[in-house]
């Protein structure tokens, strides 16, 4: 197995990155290690279930205003409770909104999160007093193991402290997930991904299980969305926007939905792509579209489908 | 009272006329090739910028400024020949795949088209000025109402009418609800749906590149339109059915007026209200009011 | 008695597809459903396995009333199926699908952070059906790229998996070749004896199959019960031969 040898040189990088990389590229690295927790929970839903949400962006949304809300107006600013909180409101969303969603599959389940996405966006943007419309709210710089960090500047912090509470927090969101997806609830997903009439005839339910999926998936965008917070320093509306909700899950069809790591690597290709982009053109976007619809069309395994190219083919044809 | 009643109906309807042209484009599109088009909106876009510049190219070159309405149509077609070469060059790699693919293959689109759209014409507004007063006001029952409204209210009007003669009457409607009901029979009937495919998404990219040009004398072009339009050409076409045109009509008509109602009466409403309605739709009656029973 | 049906209708808005039919199936039973395209057979499958709520009269299976209770429920209960047009999980491998219907029998799918490959009893459970189905060999190649015999094999296995107290086939031979259909049926029988199963159900258009496995014989024709009797009483009623069976050779 070549996986664990992989996996301990990127583990040894990330330990020493803030030590050896330029401050620009550990700052870089905090939405990817955010956005890596978003599209572990993510992918759960989309390469384990096979449920496309159009609208997770909400939950990121509701993790970061929570952030923001607890940071400036609530007086708590220990991260250890923040994410917590922050995970706990997006599952108390995700409960109603997923136990509606699950009752339909492709093309209805993507409009209905889409739909769900956009009524808390507008209700983001236009109430003003409750959210700071379209200017959001400040997200503090909360505390971490306890600690204001006093002596630290702004970037001190971001590349010290907070870049390995980030790092154990993905450490810890993709030790769970991986446990998750090789538990018997993780076969029982698997299932309902492949054949929904089947594995009910094996007495799975299949919106009980999509309904955990989605509160799994939301939980997850809802820690990524407070960990996302920080570094911006800032939440607004565009969070729950529904091309943020496209984004993330070109995110993880850039990595390969149908690898455990694809999406983590997806997150980060898509991070420092943008960024490499962004400083020689500015229109990202239109390089970004061409990459996707190259990865739609001739790869849709994504990065590590590349990779592994013979090992096991991606099925991705109509059933 | 009534005057201000008639003005927002009016707006309502505006409104409403334009967003049926887009989704309309959208219904026939995912009727036949069973694709939901998210890059709608950005043809929508597309099409407004190019109304700009069309009747700017049009008025710097002495042309009446009271006919300006003519290249600004004209323009707005011919922008949506484009569909031509997103059928031919992405679209048709991807007819087998899962929807899931296809969509994301048109939010590829959203994304090149935005910034195309930014390189092309840059980040400010853009706008016709006040050429669209041109055509004066009308007054009904104590309102005023830009005549060209009115012009755009019918034109849209007339082009519910011809699509709805183009299904029901001609060979091509025939081919286009045969190839919507069943790809398999109409192969085997000899049917060649490259043919079929690439009208029908160029129909369906038109419909949108023009409803965004009309709009325009009316408003400014923006970068961000189309990505905002989709989703109110979304609440349309599942209020109305996924693929039905008679539910784009009314739910464009839904849409359009109780946007305009809430705005009047209670702005934080606006699009609120809409997704709210969307989602109980969706609940309700997944298939729309005027939909085929939905998967 | 375990499966009783009595006096079922069902209508599709005015057409009858099934109208007032009964049966019942005892103890130890191998009970074939035959009849024409049309008989009601599919519609009859539905409602024995509780998807369908009939519009009239009453499904009990075990003393309880089963009409439109689910899928899920009925599996819980102890009945288990398989399907005419073969049903696999594409990506996931011949042990994985069997340690899926065990996971499920056993009530352990909501373990979340539980591991599955250290779960000894699913582990153990899922190979000796995968061996008493003659897949064990194959317990690790993916659903997707078995040869259609096996994948019918599988269908069928992961529902044994479930251990049941009966067992509804739908086509257990359907699509698989002549050579191949006598061989899952011993494969199929023996497993049955092995688990313990109380009475099997197929529905079936093999003549050779019905007739050479079956201990009672039931015959739909446009909705209605025609016979129901051994094989031997069915190959002499000249009646059902002409409208169902058809002339068999021997």
């Amino acid at each position: 197995m070549r996986t664990p040898v992989v996996l301990s040189l990127v583990g040894i990088a990330f330990l020493g990155l803030p030590v050896l990389a330029p401050a620009y590229y550990v700052t870089l690295m905090l939405p990817f290690m955010a956005y890596g927790v978003v599209l572990l929970g993510l992918n759960l839903l989309f390469g384990y279930t096979g449920l496309v949400s159009f609208g997770h962006a909400l939950f990121i949304g509701i993790g970061a205003y929570t952030g923001a809300v607890l940071t400036t107006h609530l007086g708590v600013r220990h991260m250890e409770l923040i994410l917590p909180a922050a995970a706990l409101a997006a599952a108390v969303v995700a409960a109603p909104v997923g136990a509606l969603c699950v009752r339909y599959v492709k093309i209805y389940f993507g409009m209905l999160t889409l739909a769900f996405g956009m009524v808390f966006y507008t209700f983001l943007l236009k109430f003003y007093k409750l959210t700071g419309g379209d200017e959001g709210m400040r997200m503090l710089r909360p505390y971490l193991l306890g600690s204001e960090w006093p002596g630290f500047s702004k970037t001190a912090y971001l590349i010290g402290p907070y870049y390995y509470f980030s790092l154990a927090v993905l450490v810890l969101a993709t030790l769970l997930m991986w446990r998750i997806v090789r538990s018997p609830f993780g076969l029982c997903l698997k299932t309902i991904r492949d054949n929904p009439l089947k594995a009910e005839s094996l007495g799975v339910s299949v919106p009980r299980y999509r309904w955990y999926a989605f509160m799994i998936s939301a939980v997850y965008a809802g820690a990524g969305g407070a960990l996302l917070a920080t570094p911006t320093g800032n939440v607004d509306p565009t969070l729950a926007y529904w091309t943020h909700s496209g984004n993330i899950v070109f995110m993880v069809l850039l990595g390969g939905f149908s690898s455990f790591f694809g999406p983590l690597l997806g997150a980060f290709a898509f991070i420092f792509l943008q960024d490499t982009v962004m400083s020689v053109f500015p229109y990202w976007r239109l390089i970004f579209g061409a990459v996707l619809a190259f990865i739609v069309i001739f790869a849709p395994g994504g990065l590590m489908g590349l990779f592994a190219r013979g090992r096991r083919p991606v099925e991705v044809s109509r059933a | 009272m009534t005057a201000n009643l008639v003005n927002i109906l009016m707006g309502g309807v505006f409104h409403a006329a334009i967003l049926f042209l887009v989704a309309a484009g959208l219904q026939v599109v995912f009727g036949v090739q069973k694709i939901f088009n998210l890059a709608c909106g950005s043809f929508y876009a597309l099409g407004a910028y190019t109304g700009v510049s069309a009747v700017g190219y049009f008025t710097a070159h002495g042309g009446p400024p009271a006919l300006f309405i003519i290249p600004l149509a004209l323009g707005g077609l011919a922008v949506g020949l484009v569909g031509v070469v997103v059928e031919r060059g992405l679209l048709r790699f991807v007819y087998d795949r899962d929807e899931t693919f296809q969509l994301l293959l048109t939010f590829a689109l959203v994304l090149m088209l935005e910034d195309l759209i930014r390189m092309t014409w840059g980040t400010a507004p853009v706008s016709t000025g006040g050429l669209y007063l041109n055509y004066g006001q009308a007054r009904i029952l104590g309102a005023t109402v830009p005549v060209y409204n009115l012009i755009v209210i019918a034109a849209s009007l007339a082009i519910a009418l011809g699509i709805g003669w183009l299904l029901s009457r001609t060979v091509f409607g025939r081919i286009i609800r045969a190839a919507a009901d069943n790809r398999e029979m109409a192969e085997a009937l000899g049917v060649d749906m490259r043919w079929v495919y690439v009208r029908v998404f160029t129909l369906g990219t038109m419909l949108g590149t023009l409803g965004g040009a009309l709009v325009i004398p009316a408003t400014a072009a923006m970068s961000e339109m189309g990505i905002e339009l989709i989703v109110e050409a979304f609440a349309v076409v599942v209020i109305g059915g996924l693929g039905s045109m008679r539910g784009a009509f009314v739910g464009a008509l839904v849409v359009g007026i109780l946007r305009s109602v809430a705005i009047s009466v209670y702005p934080e409403l606006e699009m609120l209200l809409i997704y709210l309605i969307v989602i109980a739709v969706l609940l309700w009656r997944p298939s729309g009011l005027f939909g085929a029973a939905a998967a | 008695m375990i499966l009783e049906a009595r006096d079922i209708r069902k209508l599709y808005g005015a057409y009858v597809a099934l109208d007032g039919v009964s049966l019942s199936i005892r103890e130890g039973e191998f009970v074939s459903i035959i009849g024409p395209n049309g008989a009601g057979k599919s519609t009859l499958i539905n409602v024995l396995t509780g998807v369908l709520q009939p519009s009239g009269g009453s499904v009990r299976f075990k003393g309880k009333d089963i009409g439109g209770i689910g899928t899920v429920a009925l599996t819980r209960l102890g009945m288990a199926r398989s399907f005419q047009l073969v049903q696999i999980f594409p990506e996931l491998t011949v042990l994985e699908t069997l340690q899926a219907a065990v996971v499920s029998r056993l009530g352990r799918g909501a373990r979340l952070f539980a591991s599955l490959a250290g779960d000894s009893q699913v582990q153990a459970d899922a190979l000796e059906v995968a061996s008493l189905f003659g897949l064990a060999d194959k317990a690790h190649a993916l659903a997707r790229e078995l040869p259609q015999g096996d994948k019918k094999l599988l269908d069928v296995a992961s529902a044994f998996a479930l251990r049941p107290e009966i067992i509804l086939l739908d086509e257990p031979t359907s699509g698989v070749s002549t050579a191949d259909k006598h061989a899952i049926m011993e494969i199929l029988v023996g497993a049955a004896k092995r688990i313990g199963l109380r009475a099997i159900i197929q529905v079936e258009h093999d003549m050779d199959i019905v007739f050479g496995y079956s201990d009672r014989i039931i015959a739909l024709h446009q909705g209605k019960l025609l016979a129901d009797a051994t094989p031997a009483e069915i190959e002499a009623d000249a009646r059902v031969v002409d409208m169902v069976v058809g002339r068999r050779r021997h």
